[in-house]
């Protein structure tokens, strides 16, 4: 059932590349570099953040009106301020596109499943510190998402009452809450560049940035957009007192405003179940791979004789899967006899896509189900027809 | 095959698995229905290919070779297409002091679903290569260029 959603969604998502590639060169696809995107975002993020934070004054009463001042006060302030804005939603539509096309296509199974639980925990952190950034502005909606939040946290068992303490620095709102809001926020998105470490650690050449045509598309659509509608912040925020009328985010606060119709332990545990959930993706049907139509090649496999230590698969390799030892003994052909290195490979990171082969010129590495001779065969069978 | 008796040109192509799907385009054996003289094989990846496997498969006798991988900035293993595509480029540059004409050997690249495409490509391959010269026959050459290959390969 899973299986067969998943396929239609792979046929759907490959099916509007192909609609796209009318339209661009193919390797300009921008879904092709929604990875590239989202950390083209974070990196705006970061230094429009720095800039913001000159300005920022953490404390309740100063808040609100050092994010006045920046906007209406500070030359380009307004501006530098939407631009922080808009770059946290399209950085979160970014992750999300990535996240699904990744999944659809099935780029996250076997040895490929730590840059998937590196971007669930990049999800959960980024999330988060979205949150936090709301709460900053202190207006009302402000105070409505921390109340909110707050609550939230208190319906967990057991522990709920601790984080609530730790949200707030102290058993309720008090001088010290701006100052752990900041931390709260910054903290997180500094710990999202540990975890991009670990999300590309595993690969060869990580596309971390998209094509300059993009980089530019991106910049100057976010630049228009926080020209033209300038970020605001409401009402400023007045524990205590209910708030009258303000617009919530749905795309965003989505359970936020949930938790105006349902219990909030209900949110929370449903926040959390999507998380689980998510973090079981590359494991579900795990043990089934012929179930799930995928040839296996096998793990690609060292001719010890043959290797003469060039590291040419070492640098092809697109995971980092391939090592190269010294050398313990002499190889068997002339070419191997006086190799300095032996190539290894380390079989949990092997995606068995057969990449290595097509780089050695030694026939040092081969995949077991396709080995060069029948491939030989069966070109000569194609000439000789 | 009438087809490939009548003079059309063998050629053999190298498709990854998750590349063009070819169910239904072709016979078990992975000959064409559309263009008979054409035989595709399946790989796991368009960068599992070795280069000399192309050169071997037009020493053997066929008139062309191809690659299908996936569109560029989409491999699934991240750069196969890439890869293949520059090892292409290098054995055109070296068959091509050879006297082989680079057109024999091509790089395509399409997505699961661009099956018309795909076949508009090949058609044109065919068209292409049919206005190539043939080569001269396999056996008529020395057998110097085996050697010949491995000595640029290790330089």
């Amino acid at each position: 059932m899973y299986r067969r959603y998943l396929t239609a969604l792979q046929r759907w998502t490959l099916g509007l590349d192909v609609w796209i590639n009318r339209v661009y060169p193919s390797d300009l696809n921008p879904l092709y570099y929604t990875g590239g995107l989202t950390n083209l975002f974070l990196f705006v993020l970061v230094l429009s953040g720095i800039f913001i934070f000159f300005y920022y004054v953490p404390s309740l009463n100063g808040a609100h009106a050092s994010v006045a001042y920046l906007t209406e006060q500070v030359p380009y302030g307004g501006l530098i301020r939407g631009i922080h804005r808009y770059s946290a939603d399209a950085f979160i539509i970014a992750a999300l596109l990535h996240l699904f096309r990744n999944w659809f296509t099935d780029r996250y199974l076997f040895a490929r499943d730590s840059p998937w639980i590196s971007g669930m925990f990049l999800l959960l952190f980024g999330g988060f510190v979205g949150v936090t950034g709301y709460i900053l502005v202190w207006d009302e909606r402000a105070l409505v998402v921390f109340s909110e939040l707050v609550r939230l946290m208190r319906s967990i068992p057991l522990v709920g009452e601790r984080f609530a303490w730790v949200l707030q620095a102290g058993p309720g709102i008090s001088d010290e809450t701006m100052p752990r809001m900041l931390l709260l926020h910054v903290g997180p998105a500094s710990a999202l560049y540990v975890l991009l470490w670990w999300h590309y650690v595993r690969l060869r050449h990580p596309k971390v940035w998209p094509p300059a045509t993009w980089v530019l598309t991106s910049l100057g659509i976010v630049t228009l957009l926080a020209a033209v509608v300038p970020a605001v912040s409401g009402t400023p925020a007045q524990p205590g007192v209910q708030p009258t009328t303000m617009w919530l985010d749905v795309f965003y606060l989505l359970p936020f405003w949930l938790a105006g119709y349902v219990p909030p332990f209900l949110i929370v545990a449903g926040i959390g179940l999507l998380f689980v959930a998510g973090f079981a993706i590359p494991y579900v049907n795990r043990e089934d791979p012929h179930a799930m139509g995928i040839r296996h090649a096998g793990v690609a496999q060292v001719v010890d004789g043959n290797c003469t230590g060039c590291e040419l698969c070492y640098y092809d390799c697109p995971y980092n899967a391939i090592v190269m030892v010294p050398s313990p003994y002499p190889g068997a052909t002339r070419a191997a006899a006086n190799r300095k290195l032996l190539a290894v490979v380390i079989d949990s990171r092997c995606v068995e896509c057969g990449i290595c082969i097509g780089a050695c010129p030694f026939e040092a590495l081969e995949l077991p189900a396709f080995m060069e001779s029948d491939l030989q065969r069966r070109v000569a069978e194609a000439v000789r027809a | 095959m009438s087809a490939a008796a009548a003079g059309a040109p063998r050629v053999v192509g190298f498709v990854c698995d998750w590349a063009v799907a070819t169910a239904g385009l072709t016979d078990e054996a992975g000959r064409l229905h559309a263009h008979p003289s054409v035989v595709l094989i399946r790989v796991p990846c368009s960068g599992f290919i070795r280069p000399s496997w192309l050169e071997d498969a037009l020493r053997a006798g066929a008139d062309g070779v191809f690659v299908v991988g996936c569109p560029y900035g989409d491999c699934l293993n991240r750069e196969g297409n890439y890869l293949m595509q520059e090892r292409i480029e290098q054995l055109q540059r070296r068959l091509q002091r050879r006297k082989v004409e680079p057109e024999r050997l091509t790089m395509l690249a399409h997505g699961l679903h661009d099956r018309e495409a795909f076949l508009a490509d090949v058609a044109g391959l065919l068209d292409a290569l049919g206005r190539l010269r043939p080569p001269a026959p396999a056996a008529a050459r020395p057998a110097a260029p085996a050697r010949a290959s491995a000595e640029e390969g290790g330089s």
